[in-house]
């Protein structure tokens, strides 16, 4: 393991520490709505960015893998404001943007989650800084 | 008017005018020197708590990082002393939550509806607050939901039939030694602190002192004739943050919202 492989796991260990101590207060709304078992790996055209309180919502066009067509997803963020801490800026996302995002699904089986992750058309990989987003199990992403 | 004349309204009294206004400017920059630090009876001014401050020392949080942190981190809170029939239904409501949390169908809740905590849950400063010190009264905003509480400073409370309940209630302060002392009275029924019942003649007393030049502690007891058994005591803490300024928080579109059996869903959409 190089110095930098060591650090960086180190920094890993320390956010997730971090993370799960913050957990009990670090939101005002419950995210069990949310499946914490499997993610969503949706690469798709940027409908609308909505950067309101209490939470932003991401607006994505995700094309069909089969059949053709395109599939709706919402995905919820955080509020503005922690996404403002983290380094989110209004203007860093807009419609027609193409992005690839992770997203806990809904437990309801509707096309919408919560954003775990969003990698922007310049490479730049942003986190709306979910609560314990460590909790959330993520499914390896075959389309790489 | 000519500019040789010597009344009142002359020259002379032109320079007496401009001295009167010199000292009344020089008298108002003092006074507004020292209104950064609420004015204290007597002796020596009050501590400055003016500025932003975040939540700190839940179990290693934020303010894991301070070497000083496990020794300003503050006691952890008892569950509430409740009467037994209060404490029945206090246990019922947060066993629903939870099964509902594991199902997957969290319930909604104020958030649900925009609607702040409230005291003293605004206290628990999931986002940062900022206190500001001006003459006669002490000021505490949390940035979520943009709540205010005004503590009057050096005044009689009201009695509990002249205050209109709320969310924040009827709050009066005074400066005992290094601690200010805040009695809060009037919230309203249903503004719940960890969906514990209580009445209307539920009160706050607040003891609130810097522990350390960068570290604010509330000690929050709650007393209630009707629900609660004895005082309940919570703790909470707070790091200084001179470099943040709060941000506008507005409760804008929330796409949460309770369905009817008062279970929290979200409005899919739209598109655009």
């Amino acid at each position: 393991m190089t110095v930098r492989n060591r650090w960086s796991w180190l920094g890993r260990v320390a956010a997730l520490l971090i993370l799960a101590a913050v957990h009990p207060i670090g939101a005002h709304h419950s995210f069990a709505m949310y499946d914490h078992e499997r993610t969503l790996n949706l690469r798709g055209t940027v409908t609308r960015f909505q950067w309101t309180n209490p939470h932003a919502y991401l607006e994505l066009d995700v094309p069909n893998r089969s059949g053709g067509g395109v599939t709706h997803y919402s995905l919820e963020c955080t509020s503005i404001n922690m996404m403002q801490r983290a380094g989110w800026r209004s203007s860093d996302i807009k419609a027609g943007d193409r992005v690839k995002a992770v997203a806990a699904p809904l437990l309801n089986g509707q096309p919408a989650g919560l954003l775990l992750e969003v990698t922007l058309p310049d490479g730049r990989k942003l986190e709306p800084g979910v609560p314990a987003a460590t909790t959330f199990k993520r499914t390896p992403d075959t389309e790489n | 008017m000519p500019a040789t004349n010597t009344g009142p309204n002359g020259a002379r009294g032109a320079v007496r005018r401009a001295l009167v206004s010199l000292t009344v400017a020089l008298a108002c920059a003092a006074a507004a020197a020292g209104q950064g630090r609420a004015q204290q009876a007597g002796s020596a001014p009050a501590p400055d708590i003016t500025g932003s401050w975040e939540r700190y020392g839940f179990g290693g949080g934020r303010g894991g990082g301070d070497p000083q942190a496990a020794a300003l981190r503050p006691p952890p809170a008892p569950q509430p002393p409740l009467k037994p029939m209060y404490l029945k239904e206090w246990q019922a409501r947060v066993q629903a939550a939870r099964e509902a949390d594991a199902k997957g169908q969290p319930l909604a809740t104020g958030y649900t509806h925009c609607l702040p905590d409230g005291m003293p849950s605004m206290m628990a400063a999931m986002f940062p607050l900022e206190i500001l010190q001006s003459r006669g009264q002490v000021t505490i905003i949390e940035e979520a939901f943009t709540q205010v509480r005004r503590i009057h400073l050096d005044r009689p409370q009201k009695a509990l039939a002249d205050v209109e309940p709320g969310f924040f209630g009827y709050s009066v302060g005074r400066w005992q030694g290094d601690t200010l002392v805040v009695d809060t009275i009037g919230i309203k029924e249903d503004v719940r602190y960890q969906n514990t019942p209580h009445s209307s003649q539920m009160r706050i007393t607040e003891r609130i002192r810097l522990v350390s030049p960068q570290v604010l502690w509330d000690e929050i007891t709650i007393e209630d004739p009707v629900t609660l058994e004895k005082p309940w005591t919570v703790t909470y803490a707070y790091r200084r943050t001179p470099d943040y300024s709060l941000l506008e928080y507005v409760c804008e579109d929330n796409r949460e919202y309770a369905d009817d059996k008062g279970v929290q869903q979200i409005r899919i959409g739209p598109a655009k």
